[in-house]
């Protein structure tokens, strides 16, 4: 091993502050879905309140969980990242303390207005206008504070985990400005600048990469660095992360249309998602093989190492789910999932098993790392955590998958004469077990998040200053 | 027709910035880029060269200085 020594002092204060504020919003985001399904369950968890109701409760609980969860775990993990594999200081202090503070700020927004009523309907988008305007300076604080610290860097190579951060950057900066075009008649009121099917077309042309840079390259970019680090191997193939990234951003802009089948749109453009969407589970699963390969020899740690389940099932769960969305993309299949609940389950397939828990690995490692002790206070609660939040994800999604079965053919069944063979209201009736069983996964979840955050104060609480110091040198 | 040519000029595209990224790069600066995530990190990446018989090319660690590691968040 040769050795040669550089640099100055990695900036952990950023990436700490943000793994709390992974946790705080992950609890808020995560019990507020608990809540609006108790609400399916039970309608009068509405509390009779208008800011309590579903429709105002759910936009909020998407925007916890995606903006506030979510994207301070990439924050984290891609400051965290970027610096290790760049073997510098994260570029400007200042500059990433007000990533935090704005990205914060614009959860708080969120947190107020949205109960209030103040909303675009955009789904995943509904911040108004003086908000989004102020997201927007907040994300491109982040691209410099980010790019510039690539630009900085004291390797030769730009790895490849930095690349996926790197997009996901970029092409959410894109979304978000173009999907938030609109004109304003106040600060918390404003009317997009397209119309009609226009307006449909942008609007899941950025709600589809949403979850197509939002929710998965970033988390790739998180899987590149954490998944290596975490079972002591290199990459399974690198060229094959590279083929990886450029298949992946090429082709995932495209498949938006797919939430648009049999409406007004043209139907070459729903075939063309629908074709896109088909293309894309190549790439999807050949980062899945990437990752899982890279155990090749390593499988028996999982025996022990409780972290590196949570990154190796969140690999399986991307997986089923980048499968699942494929397959659902099609228009004949679509015909049966598309308004039922199996698009709810297939999200949260997604959410539940891969975002969060390839986020709950990646912060299990970090903690130690940045709050300088050996691990975490305690691996049975992480274990625990692992089997709440398996069992919960395996409740909602199967759960959903029967709901939304027997809504699509419920909804589909005629008689014949050709009326419908059963009222809406049958179809709600058959899915209120289902709702039961969606919102005691939810409990198993939350549950599991919230021994995270025990777990998380115990050790903060009792954090070592000089280990943190020797972890934040640039080693 | 226009279509078809849309799409070799996608396929075209992405093949183009594979090869681009790839030109320069031998099975030996790929190894090397896979291992940077343990490069900063020596314990590890003895670990690793143990496990894998690949050398890392790690940094060692520097001599802590006041105020690097403050806990306050």
């Amino acid at each position: 091993m040769s050795t040669a020594t550089i640099g100055q002092a990695y900036n952990y204060k950023v990436v700490r502050q943000f793994i709390v504020a992974t946790i705080v919003w992950g609890v808020v985001g995560m019990a507020m879905g608990v809540w609006i399904a108790s609400q399916l369950v039970w309608p009068e968890m509405n509390l009779d309140l208008p800011w309590t109701t579903f429709g105002r409760l759910r936009p909020l609980h998407t925007s916890l969980v995606i903006f506030g969860f979510a994207g301070s775990a990439q924050f984290a993990a891609s400051y965290y990242a970027v610096q290790r594999t760049c073997q510098v200081r994260l570029y400007s202090d200042t500059l990433a303390a007000f990533t935090f503070w704005g990205w914060q700020s614009v959860i708080v927004v969120m947190l107020i207005t949205l109960p209030l009523g103040y909303t675009t309907t955009k789904e995943y988008a509904e911040i108004e206008f003086s908000g989004a305007v102020w997201m927007t300076v907040v994300w491109v604080a982040y691209a410099i504070v980010f790019f510039t610290t690539v630009v900085q860097r004291k390797t030769k190579h730009i790895y490849v985990g930095n690349w996926f951060f790197g997009a996901f950057i970029v092409v959410i900066a894109m979304l978000h400005v173009v999907n938030h075009l609109s004109i304003p008649v106040d600060w918390f009121k404003s009317y997009p600048v397209y119309s009609g099917a226009t307006d449909a077309m942008v609007q899941w042309w950025y709600g589809h990469n949403a979850v197509g840079f939002f929710l998965t390259t970033g988390f790739l970019g998180m899987m590149y660095y954490f998944v290596p680090k975490q079972v002591g191997r290199p990459v399974y193939s690198y060229r094959l992360s590279i083929v990886h990234f450029w298949a992946l951003i090429t082709l995932y802009i495209w498949a938006g249309p797919h939430h648009l089948h049999y409406t007004a749109l043209p139907d070459w453009a729903q075939s063309l998602g629908m074709a896109m969407s088909l293309i894309l589970l190549a790439p999807s699963w050949g980062g899945m093989i990437n990752g899982m390969m890279t155990l090749s020899g390593a499988w028996h740690k999982l025996r022990t190492d409780t972290i590196l389940r949570f990154l190796v099932l969140s690999l399986a769960f991307y997986g089923m789910s980048t499968f699942e969305g494929p397959m659902m993309a099609i228009k004949t299949v679509n015909a049966l999932s598309h308004y039922t609940d199996w698009t709810i389950g297939h999200v949260h397939a997604g959410a539940l098993g891969w975002v969060a828990m390839i986020t709950f690995g990646a912060v299990y490692h970090m903690i130690p790392k940045v709050f300088g002790r050996e691990q975490m206070y305690s691996t049975p609660l992480i274990n625990l955590h692992f089997w709440l939040a398996t069992i919960g994800t395996v409740l909602y999604i199967a759960s959903m998958w029967v709901n939304g079965i027997t809504q699509g053919l419920m909804w589909r069944a005629i008689n014949d004469d050709g009326t419908l063979t059963y009222s809406f209201v049958e179809a709600l009736q058959a899915s209120h077990p289902g709702f039961v069983v969606r919102f005691t996964g939810g409990v198993f979840f939350l549950s599991g998040m919230l021994l995270m955050a025990y777990n998380a104060w115990r050790t903060v609480r009792v954090s070592d200053v000089a280990m943190a110091e020797r972890e934040a040198q640039i080693a | 027709m226009i279509e078809m040519v849309l799409n070799g000029l996608g396929v075209a595209g992405l093949w183009l910035a594979v090869e681009y990224c790839l030109k320069q790069q031998t099975a030996q600066s790929l190894e090397e880029a896979s291992l940077m995530p343990f490069a900063d990190d020596p314990e590890v990446a003895r670990r690793v060269e143990l496990a894998t018989g690949k050398v890392v090319k790690a940094v060692a660690p520097q001599v802590a200085k006041p105020g690097w590691g403050n806990l306050d968040i």
